[in-house]
């Protein structure tokens, strides 16, 4: 059984030795994410934010973090880091950031601790920026992803578990985020789906929502018979929208059955 | 000039109404919608009700509803709260309340934005009951109410 690198015989904690281990170029990459309300997202992204520019903030808070390691976890060794850095997505799915943080050296021990430390950082530093305006927001997923050189070798979380990894949405390519709501989304046992424009583009769909409709239907066809109930509502952007309107990348296009608040 | 809120936790009709009205000697009346959980809908024994909605959207759909308003009749404020998650019978489950001048633009309002709500904003309940869970339909009712409005009933009515 692998046993803890910390703990020694008589089960005290101690500073593991590696002034015998070779210097190799290690790499590690950790995540996090900042789940938040909707409008805190929006308010971020629109750079509307009383205390200014959340994520460069965020990204530097981060980056000090990780140079700060050893003086935060015990039995960590100082090390001399070649290259940190963060970078902050927003992902309007979530809703929040993520994030994922790398850190590089040629040394004798890696610096997952130092990736962690960064991440946490940086989603700290997010909710220090916003708390102001949103206190339920939630940091998660913090977690190593990819580890590189070293006695252990590479690895992977991927590789290592039955846990996918969401990675970052592409923001860069035409794409439309499909959500669906209630009724809809019990019934197809999934809340939303990525539809590339180009696809529907090259298959000659109009890019208006009764395109997108027809190439869901054709594409998922588990999605036909909901998608064609009577009554069945549509938005673009949290806007309700009807057949002819038109979709463009990077609009959340949410079905839903009719509403039945008050 | 509306304050919108989508939460869970229960509200106070009375001090939203002295938190409309605090400090104000311009309004001469509050119309309020309060709507409470049934314990008989689609079915008899409803033991419960989960109210999901569209986080982002729900916000903004609420607040055009409100501008709509303020456009058609001469309005001072107003509030609109509406609870998600788990209700039960008895539980209040949405509150409308409209300040105006005179009587007659608050109420009017206040049946406008409830008529709205009802098919514009993106709430919805799942019964669970003695016999089961289902998703309830929206009625033809709410549809009707809703569509009476364009019919420019409101001008004739706003003194």
């Amino acid at each position: 059984m692998t046993k803890f690198t910390h703990i020694d015989q008589n089960g005290q904690a101690h500073m593991v030795d590696v002034s015998e281990k070779p210097i190799t170029a290690r790499t590690a990459r950790a995540s996090a994410s900042v789940t938040m309300k909707p409008e805190t997202l929006s308010m971020i992204l629109a750079g509307g934010h009383a205390k200014g520019d959340v994520l460069a903030t965020a990204r530097i808070a981060g980056i000090q973090a990780a140079k700060r390691t050893p003086d935060l976890i015990p039995l960590c060794h100082p090390l001399m880091l070649s290259k940190v850095s963060v970078e902050l997505q927003p992902d309007h799915q979530l809703p929040g950031i993520r994030i994922e943080a790398t850190c590089k050296l040629a040394g004798q021990t890696g610096v997952e601790m130092e990736a962690l430390t960064a991440a946490s950082v940086a989603a700290l530093t997010l909710y220090d920026m916003c708390k102001a305006v949103d206190k339920t927001m939630l940091i998660g997923d913090i977690r190593v992803l990819e580890k590189q050189g070293g006695k252990s070798g590479d690895w992977t979380l991927s590789a290592d578990s039955e846990i996918e990894h969401k990675p970052f949405v592409s923001r860069s390519g035409a794409q439309v985020y499909v959500r669906f709501f209630a009724e809809l989304r019990e019934e197809l046992k999934q809340d939303e789906l990525v539809v590339s424009l180009d696809e529907l583009q090259e298959h000659n769909y109009s890019l208006t929502i009764a395109g997108l409709k027809d190439w869901l239907i054709k594409h998922h066809t588990e999605l036909s018979s909901v998608l064609n109930r009577a009554g069945l509502m549509v938005a673009i952007n949290h806007q309700v929208a009807d057949a002819g309107s038109p979709v463009s990348g990077g609009d959340e296009v949410a079905f839903f059955p009719p509403v039945t608040g008050g | 000039m509306f304050h919108i809120s989508v939460q869970q936790h229960p509200f106070d009709a009375g001090k939203e109404i002295n938190l409309l009205t605090a400090q104000r000697t311009d309004v001469g009346a509050v119309a309020s919608f309060l709507g409470l959980v049934r314990d008989f809908n689609e079915r008899p024994d409803v033991l419960a009700l989960t109210l999901e909605h569209y986080p982002g959207m729900t916000e903004k759909a609420l607040q055009s509803i409100a501008q709509e308003a303020t456009q058609r009749w001469p309005l001072l404020g107003g509030r609109i709260i509406h609870r998600v998650g788990r209700l039960e019978p008895g539980d209040p489950i949405v509150l409308v309340l409209v300040s105006s001048a005179h009587r007659q633009a608050a109420f009017d309002a206040c049946n406008f934005i409830m008529d709205f709500l009802k098919t514009q904003a993106p709430f919805w309940k799942k019964e669970h009951t003695r016999s089961g869970d289902y998703w309830v339909s929206a009625r033809n009712s709410d549809e009707k109410a809703a569509s009476r409005w364009q019919l420019g009933r409101s001008e004739a009515t706003h003194d």
